[in-house]
């Protein structure tokens, strides 16, 4: 027996004691929410495609990885051979833990930490497979009559946890109240080119690449090339004076503090927040390393040589000197008659006919940034 | 429902379909008999319709169901990190209407439960502090009309005329009310230290938005705002808690707002650096171009509002605006920049805000060349896209404020062009 098969031997009566326990019913349109953070990689409902995941409709009952015209990773295929189905358990211990459960999955995802998460997103994904979802709906609500007007929000507002009533120790309003030490380390993770703000903390080349392999390649490509139109993170040197430039990291960015404080607040896209300081420290490496601005598979990045790594684009910057362009020196009254010669002749039309929401791809059109 | 073709249905059949339009038009067919919609009792003049709490939140009726935010699929990689845009053609006045709002997120929407916001100020300053939204609110408040305009609006035409219809050329921009108190007055609170020159707002979002703003600016206009026309922000345009950057661009107007902190240097964020800088043609880029310029655009007649009414009396309208303050001109061409005529200003002139313009004439039905042209308070005039090509090369994409031409052909049909 497979261990999928197992679990699920282990899984089964537990799920049936369950049944009797007064759970808070799973709730589909709570569930509607849980799934945006599957969003960035996954769609579900009519028309749903492929994106970085394959698409979820009529995901219970279908055994891993076989969803058609979608390249899933050995593992996963093999874990649907070995005769993982998607159903109420597997789905649970799946997305409470994707790489554990599936070693091996290129699904770059840490998991959802409560139960009742999943439970609501199970719930609806069910309305998205045909004939999975729950038996009895639940009563329509009785219409809310708006008998007494909601608080309002000045009311209903309660004030922060704080220590003790404001004291009247700043300010002109005395209003609000000091924060503490934890509180701003908690949110304060902002780096500048001169390292203030940089963690203690250390990486190399070699862990980046596997870092980046796993939860960033996914979109990126696996040298940063960028898979369709995610963004590409490097290359493009010496391309900014062509007619089309390529703006990279490498390229174009000044700061490599703008790469740490950037993947570490935003980045992997619909999972922020998760990577480790040093799992930064070991990222930003290996995008140098993509850049060719370091060489060395163990070049180790951390906060003692972190300023000491110059961009190759660090002085392609000026500031704003748009005032001294000569359709704005002048400021000259505008002419009213006859003021350029000849007939006006249509030198360019739209490039983008008809733009309806549903337009086909537009391969090679501009992008916006 | 009659036969009678309506523009709606138009609109519907695809843009640009302009030789139908001529032809069909709205005026009311003058029969013999008289026209149906007055001599047969219609539905609406016999039967009540809904009661008072048929709809709590009220919303358009439905023959305005094409009235609606639009993106273009293929712009971005997924709508997350996307945009969409204000169906100016669609609109008149100087306030957009919170619904309507053009959406730009780099994470999508985040849901924010107003009792667990917290604003935190932390950095250079005396005291370190925390506000609670209820906390926020018992500073003084403001109101103030301002336009928020990204800074990429057009900027997919820098290179040449691409999308067909100023909801996607210009609609990259919004005006409402705001409520919210003087970022002035937080910062007093907190007591800004001698040496802190910047400030740096940061998001809820899961993209944590971040800027830095040079102090001058914060103690001069910036507004934290939790109202939008009156009532709470909209949940894509922050909620429940914003800044606003008067006549500075869009991207530096954090949404859900959670922090504010203050420094001796800017930060060089993502979004300042790699992106909302403006590369000129010799390789160097322009950093920290926060001023929106003096702009305008015709938004109807556009290629989405086509004229449908043939010959004749004609209303052309649209919008003008400027980071620097009030609008002081529009001017309006009807042969391609050749000749001008100054149009009417209508409704209010505030400072950093939406202007209404119209031009009202007589069509005779041949072939025009529409653009605007806008002068500000400061004297500043709208340049040609051409002008802006010479002093910045092809690849600048921000700040594109250049002179739209709409062609429009001798069946109303309505056309984004270049022209020589
Ligand atoms: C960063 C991108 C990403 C995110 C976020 C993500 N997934 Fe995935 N998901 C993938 C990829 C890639 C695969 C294919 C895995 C493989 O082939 O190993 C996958 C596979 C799956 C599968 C297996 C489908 C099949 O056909 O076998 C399920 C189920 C799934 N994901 C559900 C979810 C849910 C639910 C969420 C949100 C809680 C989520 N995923 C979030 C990328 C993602
Ligand atoms: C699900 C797709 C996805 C994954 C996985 C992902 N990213 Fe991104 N990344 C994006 C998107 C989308 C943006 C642009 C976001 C925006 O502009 O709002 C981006 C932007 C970036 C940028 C800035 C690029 C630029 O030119 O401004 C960097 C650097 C980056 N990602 C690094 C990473 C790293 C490192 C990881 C892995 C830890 C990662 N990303 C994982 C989608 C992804």
């Amino acid at each position: 027996m497979s261990k999928f098969l197992k679990t699920l031997a282990v899984l089964a009566p537990l799920s049936l004691l369950c049944n009797n326990v007064a759970w808070a019913d799973p709730d589909a349109e709570d569930g509607a929410k849980v799934f945006n953070k599957c969003k960035a990689c996954h769609a579900v409902g009519e028309g749903a495609k492929h994106k970085v995941g394959p698409e979820l409709n009529d995901l219970f009952g279908r055994t891993a990885g076989t969803a058609e015209g979608y390249k899933y990773s050995p593992a996963m295929t093999k874990a649907g051979e070995e005769g993982l189905v998607w159903n109420d358990e597997t789905l649970h211990a799946y997305l409470a833990a994707p790489r554990g459960y599936v070693k091996g999955t290129k699904m770059a995802f840490a998991g959802l930490k409560k139960k009742e998460e999943i439970d609501d997103l199970l719930a609806y994904l069910k309305t998205h497979t045909s004939g999975a979802a729950a038996p009895e709906e639940k009563e329509a609500e009785p219409e809310r009559k708006s008998e007494a007007p909601a608080p309002t929000e000045e009311r209903k507002a309660e004030a922060a946890p704080a220590p003790d009533a404001a004291p009247k120790t700043h300010g002109v309003f005395h209003l609000g109240r000091p924060a503490t030490a934890d509180e701003i380390a908690a949110w304060d993770i902002d780096v500048r080119p001169d390292g203030h703000g940089l963690p203690e903390g250390r990486g190399t080349v070699a862990e980046g690449e596997a870092l980046f392999t796993d939860q960033c390649a996914a979109c990126h490509g696996d040298f940063g090339e960028a898979i369709g139109r995610w963004p590409v993170l490097a290359g493009g040197q010496d391309t900014l004076t062509n007619d089309r430039p390529v703006k990279t990291i490498g390229s174009y960015w000044p700061y490599l503090s703008t790469v740490y404080d950037y993947i570490r607040r935003a980045m992997p896209f619909g999972n922020a927040r998760s990577l480790s300081d040093d799992d930064v420290y070991a990222l930003t490496a290996y995008v140098l390393y993509l850049n060719d601005i370091v060489t060395d598979e163990d070049f180790e990045l951390s906060r003692d040589n972190f300023t000491s790594v110059e961009m190759p684009n660090k002085d392609g910057f000026i500031d704003d000197d748009r005032l001294s362009e000569p359709h704005y020196a002048g400021k000259a009254e505008p002419c009213m008659n006859d003021c350029r010669p000849g007939k006006a002749e249509i030198t360019m039309h739209a490039a983008v006919l008809d733009v309806t929401p549903d337009a086909e791809d537009g391969e090679g059109s501009p992008s916006i940034e | 429902m009659t036969n009678t073709p309506t523009r709606r249905s138009f609109m519907k059949g695809g843009l640009g379909a302009g030789a139908a339009l001529a032809a069909a038009g709205l005026a009311a067919p003058a029969r013999a008999e008289g026209d149906p919609a007055i001599t047969e009792i219609q539905d609406w003049n016999r039967y009540s319709g809904p009661g008072v709490d048929a709809s709590p939140y009220g919303k358009p009726s439905k023959f305005e169901a094409g009235v609606v935010r639009r993106n273009v699929a293929w712009l971005t990689a997924d709508p997350v990190s996307s945009v969409n845009f204000t169906p100016l053609h669609e609109l008149d006045g100087i306030i957009t209407p919170n619904g309507l709002c053009f959406e730009r997120h780099h994470a999508g929407v985040a849901e924010i439960d107003p009792h667990k916001h917290r604003l935190m100020i932390n950095g250079l300053v005396e005291t370190p502090l925390v506000f609670t939204m209820a906390d926020l609110m018992r500073f003084p408040r403001e109101n103030h009309v301002y336009f928020l305009e990204c800074a990429a609006n057009s900027g997919m035409e820098w290179r040449g005329a691409q999308l067909n219809g100023c909801q996607y050329t210009h609609g990259m921009i919004h005006c409402v009310m705001y409520t919210g108190v003087k970022l002035k007055h937080l910062l007093d609170e907190a007591g800004v230290k001698t040496n802190g020159k910047w400030v740096m707002p940061e998001g809820a979002d899961a993209s944590a938005m971040t800027r830095s703003i040079p102090m001058e600016k914060a103690m001069e206009d910036c507004l934290v705002a939790f109202r939008m026309n009156g009532e709470a922000l909209r949940p894509e345009q922050g909620y429940p808690l914003r800044l606003v950057v008067p006549g500075w661009e869009g991207n530096m107007w954090v949404k859900w707002l959670r922090r504010l902190e203050v420094g001796d240097e800017p930060w060089q964020a993502r979004e300042e650096t790699s992106k909302y800088t403006d590369l000129l043609a010799n390789g160097k880029a322009r950093r920290f171009t926060f001023l929106m310029d003096v702009k305008s655009v015709i938004t109807s007649p556009s290629p989405q509002a086509p004229i449908t009414h043939g010959r004749g009396r004609t209303v052309v309208t649209g919008l003008a605006w400027s980071g620097t303050g009030r609008i002081k001109r529009v001017d309006v061409s009807l042969d391609g920049g050749r000749n001008w005529v100054t149009a009417r200003l209508d409704g209010p002139s505030l400072p950093k805000a939406l202007h209404r313009f119209y031009h009202e004439f007589d069509w005779d039905g041949s072939e025009l060349f529409l653009q605007s042209r806008a002068m500000d308070e400061a004297g500043f005039v709208q340049p040609t896209k051409q002008e802006l090509r010479a002093a910045r090369g092809p690849n600048s994409i921000y700040h594109n404020n250049g002179i739209q031409t709409w062609h429009v052909a001798t069946d109303g049909a309505v056309e984004n062009v270049e022209i020589s």
